[in-house]
C-alpha cells in the first residue's frame, strides 16, 4: 500500500509542528506533504499536492476551514478531510458531518489518540475499495474481504487472530500481515473499529440499554466497552446517542 | 352586619391577586395554599351570603337557606382541613419527618363532609341575633375541633425545629383561630368565624417562603460568574494552554503535557456556566480532570469512581460535584497531608431516584461540626449567599439543587463507620428538560 499523502491547515505554526513532529506518521505509514496557514493557501495546496488526507482547523484566515472543504469537495472528491477544532459546539459539528468530512476531533489533541482517527480512515478508505470493485481481482483481496466479513458477522462473540487462523486454515502471522498490507491497520485496529460502529448503530437505531449495546458489541463488561468508546469517539456512549438524537434532523441517522 | 364579611373578602381577594400574579413553583406547599386561598375566598362569600339569608328567614326560600348554610359549612370544614394539610406539609419540609396522619385526616373529613349534608337543619331566631341550628351542624364543629387541635398538636411536637418566624406567626393565628371557634360556639349568634379564619390565611401567606427571593440570588451569581468569564476569553485562555502544552510535548516533557492537556479539558468544561443543567457525564468529565491534577500535586491522593452506566445522560445542575469533592479535600484530607481516598459512585435508588456519593478517608467532622452542617443545609433558604474563597461551596450546591430539582431533593452528610464522611447528593433521574 501507497503511503497516504497528509496536508496539515491550521494558522498556529505551534499546532502545526506538534502534529509534525508529534505524531509517527511512518508508523501509520503516512506522510506530511505540505502546511497550510490560511483557507487560500490550503485550497491552492490540496490543488497541487493532491494530499490524500486533509487535517483541517475550523477557525483560520481569509476562508474558514468548513468552506475549503465544501469548494474542494468539487474537485477532489476522494480527499478524507479531519476537522480539528477548538469550538466544542455541536453546530459546528453539524455542519461539517453535512460536508461528509471524515472526522472531527477537538482540541487540545491528544497524539497518542490520533492514530485511532488515522486508523478509522484507513478501515473506511478500504471499505471503499471493496465497494467498489465489485469483482475483487487478487486472490488476497478476496481472502481479506472473506475475513473483514466474518469478523462483521461474529463480532459479538470473542475473537482472535488463532480463531481466525482456524476459520480460514491461514497461519495467524499471515492474516495480521494481510491486515496491515490491505488495510493498513492492525487486527486489533480494525476489530475495535467495527464493534465501535456497530455499537454507534445500535445506540442511536435502537433502546437498547448501554450495557446491552456493549454485549452486542463482542464486550462482556460495559466498564470496558464504556472506556474503549469514549477513547475512540471523545464522548461515552449515552452521551453520544443524546447528541445525536438532541440534534434536529439527527435522529434520522441510520 | 354584612360589612366584616365584605372586608374580609376584600383583604383576601388583594391577596390572592398578588400571590397569583406572581412566579411561583410548584412545590406542594404552594400548591396547597393556592387551594387554600380559593376555598377562603368561596368560603367568605358563603359566609356573607348566608348572614344576609338568616336575617331574611321569611322572604329567601326555605331550601335556598339550607342548601347555602350547607355549603358554607362543609367550605368551612374543608379550609380547616386544608390548615392542617399545610401545617403537616410545613412540617414535614421543616423537620424532615413523614406526614403520617393524612389519611385519618381525609376519613374524618369525608365523615364531617356527610354528616353536614345529610342532618336536619333548623334556625333559631333570637333576640341577640339568628343563626342556623340543629343536628347538622355537629360533626363539622367536631371535624374543626379534630383539625384544630392536629394543628396545635403538630406545631407543639416540632416546635424546636421549626423556623422561629413561622411558627410564632401561625403559633399565634392558630390561637386566635382556637378563641373565636371557642367563642362562635359559645355564642352561636356571633358570626365571627370568618376573621379566625382570614387570619389563619394571612399568616400562612406572610410566612410563606417566596421562592423567587432565591431564583434572583442565584441569577446575581449566574451574573457574577458570568462577568468572571467575559474578564478572559475562555478560548484565549485553553487556545494559549494548549500551545504551551505541545511546546512542552516538542521539548519532550511528557508529564507538563499532560497536565496541560487537563487543565485545559478543566477550563474547556467548567466555561459551561450557562447551562443550568448538564449531563451527569460532563459533570465527571470536569471532576476528573479536577482530581488528576489534585492527584499530581498531591501523589498520595487517590481517587475511584464507580459510576452506574445508565446514570450518565440525567441530567444534573451544572457543577454541583467539583465543590463536593474540594470540600472533602479542604476539610476532610488536607489535615491528612492529603493522604488517602476520594470514591465518587452513582447509583439508582429503589424509588426511582438517583444518589450520588462522594466518599473520603480523611479526618471526619469535629466535635459540633456535623450538626452544624445539618442545620446549614436544612435551613438553606435562610443562609445568606457568599462565595468562600474561590469555591462555591456546599450552600450553594444545596440551594441550587432544591432549586432546580425540588425540595425533596439536596445534600447531606453522614459519618463512615471507619474513616471520613460521605456527601450524599439526592437527586431526580431525570433523562432531559425537552
Amino acid at each position: 500500500m501507497n503511503k497516504l499523502r497528509v496536508l496539515l491547515v491550521d494558522d498556529e505554526i505551534m499546532i502545526r509542528e506538534g502534529f509534525k513532529r508529534l505524531f509517527d506518521w511512518e508508523a501509520h505509514d503516512c506522510e506530511v506533504v505540505g502546511e497550510a496557514a490560511d483557507g487560500m493557501e490550503a485550497l491552492a495546496k490540496i490543488d497541487t499536492l493532491r494530499p490524500d488526507i486533509v487535517i483541517m482547523d475550523i477557525n483560520i484566515p481569509i476562508m474558514n476551514g468548513l468552506k475549503v472543504i465544501q469548494l474542494s469537495r468539487l474537485k477532489h472528491p476522494n480527499t478524507a478531510f479531519v476537522i480539528v477544532s477548538g469550538y466544542d459546539d455541536f453546530s459546528y459539528c453539524r455542519e461539517a458531518l453535512r460536508l461528509q468530512i471524515t472526522d472531527y476531533i477537538l482540541k487540545p489533541v491528544n497524539y497518542e489518540e490520533f492514530g485511532t482517527c488515522i486508523d478509522n480512515l484507513k478501515i473506511s478508505l478500504f471499505e471503499q475499495r471493496v465497494s467498489v470493485a465489485a469483482e475483487p481481482e487478487k486472490q488476497e483481496e478476496r481472502t481479506i474481504t472473506g475475513i473483514t466479513r466474518y469478523l462483521q458477522e461474529h463480532l459479538a462473540e470473542e475473537i482472535s487472530l488463532s480463531v481466525l487462523a482456524e476459520q480460514f486454515h491461514l497461519n495467524p502471522q499471515y492474516i495480521s500481515q494481510l491486515f496491515k498490507s490491505e488495510i493498513g491497520v492492525n487486527f486489533l485496529a480494525y476489530l475495535t473499529n467495527i464493534r465501535m460502529e456497530k455499537a454507534k448503530k445500535l445506540l442511536l437505531s435502537t433502546s437498547l440499554s448501554i450495557a446491552e449495546v456493549a454485549e452486542q458489541s463482542g464486550y462482556g463488561d460495559y466498564r470496558v466497552f464504556t472506556k474503549v468508546f469514549k477513547k475512540s469517539e471523545g464522548v461515552t456512549p449515552s452521551q453520544y446517542r443524546r447528541d445525536f438524537l438532541e440534534a434536529p434532523g439527527g435522529a434520522g441517522h441510520p | 352586619m354584612l360589612r366584616m364579611e365584605i372586608a374580609l373578602f376584600m383583604v383576601l381577594a388583594f391577596v390572592a391577586s398578588v400571590y397569583f400574579s406572581a412566579g411561583r413553583k410548584s412545590t406542594p406547599l404552594h400548591r396547597t395554599f393556592s387551594v387554600l386561598l380559593i376555598v377562603v375566598l368561596i368560603h367568605l362569600l358563603l359566609d356573607g351570603v348566608t348572614v344576609y339569608t338568616v336575617y331574611h328567614l321569611e322572604t329567601v326560600p326555605r331550601f335556598l337557606n339550607d342548601a347555602v348554610h350547607r355549603l358554607f359549612l362543609g367550605s368551612m370544614v374543608l379550609v380547616i382541613y386544608l390548615f392542617y394539610q399545610y401545617i403537616a406539609i410545613l412540617v414535614e419540609e421543616e423537620t424532615g419527618k413523614p406526614r403520617r396522619l393524612d389519611g385519618p385526616a381525609r376519613i374524618f373529613l369525608a365523615l364531617a363532609e356527610l354528616g353536614n349534608f345529610l342532618l336536619p337543619i333548623s334556625y333559631t331566631v333570637a333576640p341577640e341575633g339568628n343563626y342556623s341550628s340543629g343536628p347538622y351542624m355537629l360533626v363539622p364543629y367536631g371535624g374543626v375541633a379534630f383539625y384544630l387541635l392536629l394543628c396545635a398538636g403538630l406545631l407543639a411536637v416540632n416546635w424546636k425545629q421549626i423556623d422561629q418566624k413561622k411558627k410564632r406567626a401561625i403559633g399565634a393565628a392558630l390561637l386566635i383561630e382556637v378563641t373565636v371557634c371557642a367563642m362562635q360556639g359559645l355564642n352561636h349568634a356571633w358570626l365571627i368565624s370568618g376573621m379566625g379564619i382570614t387570619l389563619m390565611t394571612l399568616s400562612f401567606y406572610l410566612t410563606l417562603e417566596n421562592p423567587d427571593i432565591l431564583r434572583a440570588e442565584l441569577t446575581e451569581q449566574k451574573m457574577s460568574m458570568l462577568y468572571l468569564k467575559s474578564q478572559v476569553n475562555p478560548h484565549f485562555l485553553y487556545n494559549t494552554l494548549d500551545t504551551i502544552r505541545i511546546q512542552a510535548q516538542l521539548n519532550g516533557d511528557k508529564k507538563v503535557a499532560n497536565l496541560l492537556m487537563r487543565l485545559v479539558d478543566f477550563f474547556r468544561l467548567s466555561v459551561k456556566v450557562d447551562r443550568p443543567m448538564v449531563s451527569l457525564d460532563d459533570e465527571l468529565e470536569l471532576l476528573e480532570a479536577y482530581m488528576e491534577l489534585m492527584c499530581y500535586r498531591y501523589p498520595e491522593l487517590q481517587c475511584e469512581y464507580d459510576i452506574d452506566p445508565d446514570l450518565g445522560g440525567m441530567q444534573v445542575p451544572n457543577f454541583i460535584l467539583q465543590p463536593i469533592v474540594e470540600n472533602s479535600l479542604l476539610h476532610g484530607l488536607k489535615n491528612k497531608g492529603y493522604r488517602g481516598q476520594v470514591l465518587i459512585s452513582a447509583r439508582k435508588t429503589q424509588d426511582h431516584r438517583m444518589e450520588i456519593l462522594v466518599s473520603d478517608t480523611g479526618s471526619g467532622f469535629a466535635e459540633g461540626k456535623k450538626a452544624a452542617i445539618d442545620q446549614m443545609l436544612l435551613n438553606f433558604a435562610k443562609q445568606p449567599a457568599k462565595l468562600e474563597g474561590n469555591s462555591i461551596g456546599i450552600l450553594n450546591v444545596q440551594k441550587r439543587i432544591k432549586l432546580l430539582c425540588g425540595p425533596e431533593y439536596g445534600l447531606s452528610y453522614t459519618e463512615n463507620p471507619t474513616l471520613g464522611v460521605t456527601a450524599h447528593l439526592l437527586l431526580p433521574m431525570k433523562e432531559d428538560v425537552q
